[in-house]
């Protein structure tokens, strides 16, 4: 008895189907984009008193002269920063800007510099420091949440998961704190702040980077030494689950080697999900790390944040708010369209 | 049976599983054996055992179950007393499995031939070439086409990943293979193709197949030998003729009436409930759903014996 | 029916479940018991330091001699003003449970009601709905809260409040998911082919059921306030009469205790926070785990 084969017909229809995918998932991003934008709009001018005021008061301050506040300089500077109009005319031409010039206006902080140029230097740093935290924690992770759930019940695996469920508890800038203060205050051994020394000019050279790499190591211990236990906690439920399905029993059965289970049967399945998660994850690190750098005045757009709102830079905050938005639903994204093409269940139109 | 036949003896085997309630004894104190070459039926009703015992009879028993005592006489080898490495060489090579779950016992994210060549290196120095040949081979004699060596096992049927597993049960040629419910989840059409595969693995390979199905009628129509299984414990053993023909226990008795047919009028069904295996009744199992049940029934356990050449049962009224 | 003896039964129910609960998650004992530790410590503090400190405030300036070492009276010793640093970390501990438990209240209030729109109804409103909620956790709630701390003058309402909106979508997804997966199992269908209507079915057969994951969505939300409001402490956003844990550290840093070798001022806040994440984490987990066995340690334990 031959069976028909009607496999390939469906991978062809399954073309189009990918792309309606894509296109729906676009969709949904650009909207979910454009609606967060919009909170975060009304959010901030919900705060109550008048920047513009506030800004020729600075200037003032700063540079001990007084500014006639005509009608005229107001409304200047009020339609430099986007403030004039009322809130509809504002809300439009704030999206306008922002979605099509990539413009976050003018930083007060840093007048007459833009917003996103202050923005731009910095983010390298959070980004750089970020994605290889988060990726060794991963790794670690992944490891040890495979062996420890592979070794399920036994006395290493309650040591582990103990240790893990106490340590992934801990925030980030608790831990950074901590670690500040026994490693560089009392010890000593790493320094205490900033990206690289000040006596070192940025340059691809050996020195420069293992320069870079010192001052890196506290900062990236105190998210890689939490979030690797979160991993170590994640990967092991979903090892212990994968383990208890029936094609490992079936494995087993057939009498598999035992590197060949953990390898072909276990770690493919348990990595699947994983991947999705760590890119899911890049995105959202942003967010708990603004204190770390804070703590270590790492250059990054944590710091910049904290620096920016004492000063009222109304625009460099916007734009970061934006900025993480836009990482996290990006990584989001680009997950939703690649993970269809790795995962064998759906590739083949299924 | 001449004892030279018998490929498969199980002597008294408990298996039980832990719980917070104490020991859930899913089988407790099972005999019996199986000559080379035939099929041999295991039948009862859901929650028997019956899964259990194949489980434990293939040392895959999974905790919180764990194996009390009991021997497993493999070939004159008592599997239960071999070292995990011993064990894992007879894996596939002499004694295979084609488990209940057939549908979710693929590896979702392995090519069909992938998983086939797997079962095949772990235990021959094979070169993957020869091996990938070997897998497909096995996959043309269960009826499958070679294009779903290359599949993925969710762009298959139910029947036809059934097929796969059979096809990878007999892979390396094993002495013995026990298959769990095959057909249960199966439309009757397949369900036919699918009995007549397995009853080819005795005719065509010489291969010994322990059959486990509730369904008696299956078991009609491809078993030589066949137990019928209740409440943990064996109720009786015998030829399919016997069972079918002139069953001695009241629940075998029971569940052969109960097999429609049109000749038949009205429909039989056994009265009462299946037992909690947390609470099996005291002395026979069978007692309170027996309508033949004695005085001594509710006290004492009816030990199993031969009425005659390889016909055992388990009831007091046989004396 | 009578409604007594379904509304009884539905309370025995419910507590019977939790019985079983506490009975079969060592995690869930643990996390429990630190946890009511923390508690009584945060209720009782103003008898604690009333008693310890002879009827003064834990943050009055002066009580005792400044910079003390570790002593009997004063087991973590004083700060720069004279103040004992033990009974400001039950001070702080009291204010930062407080919040949690505010802010965490209207986060999971919020969150059910949600939730339980959307898990229920169904439709296109649990699409829009859905996607407002994803919509509001794709925003950093750090940056904002940060902006508006600094513009808004705080009080501990204000403040619970704001901390609350941004909470309610991790307790949402998790008490959607579970109604959507109680709404698939059989018994609602049957209640639905009997004569209940919705709000009772709601009650009878759902709530007790959602009740330990509300438990869990509260304690995500407490945890989730608590690591907020401490986040802005720590840079000294805030009310800054109010001493949660979270200024305490921020005193801490400020005072330059790191430099001047008082680790305590920073080691015993981070303490008592660590020890609040632990023990709700911990009664996440035993819950998580006995809604599923496989994850469990020793089955049936």
């Amino acid at each position: 008895m031959r069976y028909l084969n009607p496999i390939r017909s469906r991978f062809i229809m399954g073309k189009a189907q990918v792309l309606r995918y894509i296109v729906k998932r676009v969709l949904i991003y650009l909207i979910t984009m454009l609606v967060a934008f919009s909170i975060v709009f009304f959010f901030l001018r919900l705060i109550p008193g008048d920047p513009v005021s506030r800004f020729t008061r600075q200037i003032e301050d700063r540079y001990s002269f007084r500014i006639e506040n005509t009608q005229e300089i107001i409304d200047e500077y009020k339609r430099k920063f986007g403030l004039e109009g009322d809130l509809l005319t504002q809300y439009v031409s704030y999206l306008r800007r922002v979605f099509l010039e990539f413009d976050f206006g003018p930083s007060f902080l840093n007048f007459p510099n833009s917003a996103q140029s202050l923005i731009m230097r910095r983010l390298p740093w959070s980004i750089g420091f970020l994605t290889i935290a988060t990726l060794i924690a991963w790794g670690i992770g992944i490891v040890a949440g495979t062996f420890v759930g592979w070794k399920r019940n036994t006395k290493i695996d309650s040591a582990l998961f103990t240790v893990a469920l106490c340590m992934n508890q801990v925030p980030y800038y608790l831990l950074a704190l901590v670690l500040v203060l026994v490693f560089a205050y009392t010890y000593g051994i790493f320094p205490l702040r900033g990206a690289f020394s000040a006596t070192l000019t940025p340059a691809l050279t050996l020195e420069f980077i293992t320069d870079v790499l010192y001052h890196a190591t506290l900062p990236a211990l105190s998210l890689i030494l939490v979030s690797s236990f979160g991993w170590l906690i994640s990967t092991r439920a979903l090892t212990i689950t994968i383990l208890g399905e029936d094609y490992l029993l079936f494995a087993q059965a057939k009498g598999l080697k035992k590197i060949k289970m953990l390898n072909r049967y276990v770690l493919r399945n348990v990595l699947l999900p994983q991947v999705t998660s760590l890119a899911m994850s890049l995105g959202f690190v942003v967010n708990g790390s603004y204190l770390i750098e804070w703590i270590f005045t790492y250059p990054g757009i944590g710091t910049l944040l904290i620096q920016a709102v004492p000063t009222l830079d109304y625009n460099t905050i916007q734009g970061i708010i934006l900025i993480s938005i836009f990482a996290v639903l990006t990584a989001n994204l680009i997950i939703d369209i690649i993970y269809p093409l790795i995962d064998p269940r759906i590739k083949t139109g299924g | 049976m001449r004892k030279t036949d018998r490929i498969l003896q199980v002597e008294d085997l408990r298996v039980y599983y832990k719980s917070i309630f104490g020991d859930v004894r899913s089988v407790d104190g099972v005999s019996f054996s199986v000559g080379s070459n035939e099929v041999f039926g295991i039948a009862g009703e859901s929650g028997c055992g019956k899964s259990t015992l194949v489980e434990g009879i293939l040392r895959v028993i999974m905790p919180p179950g764990y194996i009390k005592s009991g021997k497993i006489m493999f070939k004159e080898k008592d599997l239960l007393s071999l070292e995990e490495e011993e064990m894992r060489r007879l894996r596939w090579t002499e004694l295979s499995y084609i488990p209940q779950g057939s549908m979710s016992s693929l590896n979702p994210v392995l090519k069909i031939e992938e998983q086939m060549v797997d079962a095949v290196t772990s235990h021959m120095s094979t070169p993957k070439e020869e091996a990938s040949n070997m897998a497909i081979s096995s996959l043309k004699e269960v009826g499958l086409p070679l294009e779903v060596a290359g599949m993925y096992p969710h762009e298959l049927s139910g029947g036809m990943k059934q097929r796969v597993i059979i096809a990878t049960a007999i892979l390396l040629k094993p002495s013995l293979i026990v298959a769990d419910e095959p057909v249960t989840a199966l439309d009757v059409v397949v369900q036919k193709g699918i009995l007549q595969s397995i009853a080819n693995l005795r005719d065509i390979y010489g291969i010994t197949v322990i059959f486990v199905a509730h369904d008696l009628a299956a078991h009609a129509q491809i078993v030589d030998r066949l137990t019928v299984m209740y409440a943990g414990k064996i109720a009786e053993i015998g030829s399919v003729y016997d069972i079918f023909g002139d069953p001695l226990h009241p629940y075998s008795k029971l569940l052969v009436a109960a097999i429609p047919s049109i000749e038949k009028e009205a429909v039989q069904g056994i009265p009462g409930l299946a037992p909690s295996p947390l609470d099996w009744p005291p002395g026979c199992r069978f007692h309170p759903r027996c309508p033949y049940a004695i005085p001594v029934c509710p006290h004492d356990e009816p030990p199993l014996k031969e009425m005659s050449p390889g016909r055992y049962a388990a009831c007091h009224l046989l004396g | 029916m009578s409604s007594t003896v379904e509304k009884q039964s539905t309370l025995r129910r419910s507590l019977l479940g939790l019985a079983t609960l506490l009975k079969t998650s060592r995690m869930l004992r643990v996390g429990l018991g630190i946890l009511l530790v923390l508690v009584l410590l945060a209720v009782l503090e103003p008898w604690i330091n009333n008693y310890r400190l002879g009827g003064h405030k834990s943050i009055e300036f002066g009580i005792y001699e400044r910079h003390l070492p570790y002593s009997y009276e004063h087991p973590l010793g004083t700060d720069l003003f004279g103040r004992d640093i033990l009974a400001l970390q039950f001070t702080g501990l009291r204010y930062s449970l407080m919040i949690g438990a505010v802010a965490g209240s209207i986060a999971t209030l919020i969150a059910v009601v949600v939730a339980t729109t959307c898990g229920y109804l169904g439709g296109k409103i649990d699409a829009v709905l859905n996607s407002a909620t994803n919509a509001v956790l794709v925003i950093p709630a750090l940056p904002i809260l940060i902006a508006i701390a600094t513009y808004v003058r705080m009080d501990l309402q204000l403040m619970s409040l704001t901390l609350a909106i941004f909470t309610w979508p991790w307790a949402a997804r998790t008490i959607r998911a579970q109604i959507l997966s109680l709404k698939e199992r059989g018994y609602v269908e049957l209640a639905k082919v009997t004569n209940f209507n919705n709000l009772e079915i709601m009650f009878a057969e759902i709530l007790p059921n959602l009740a330990p994951f509300i438990g869990v969505g509260f304690s995500y939300a407490i945890i989730g306030t608590i690591l907020a409001e401490t986040g802005l402490r720590v840079i000294g956003l805030g009310p800054g009469e109010i001493p949660s844990l979270g200024l305490l550290l921020n005193w801490a840093i400020g005072y330059g205790a790191l430099s001047q070798g008082r680790h305590q001022m920073v080691l015993a806040p981070t303490t008592f926070l660590v020890l609040i994440f632990i023990s709700l984490n911990l009664i996440n987990v035993g819950v998580e785990e006995t809604f599923n066995p496989r994850l469990k340690k020793i089955t049936g334990m």
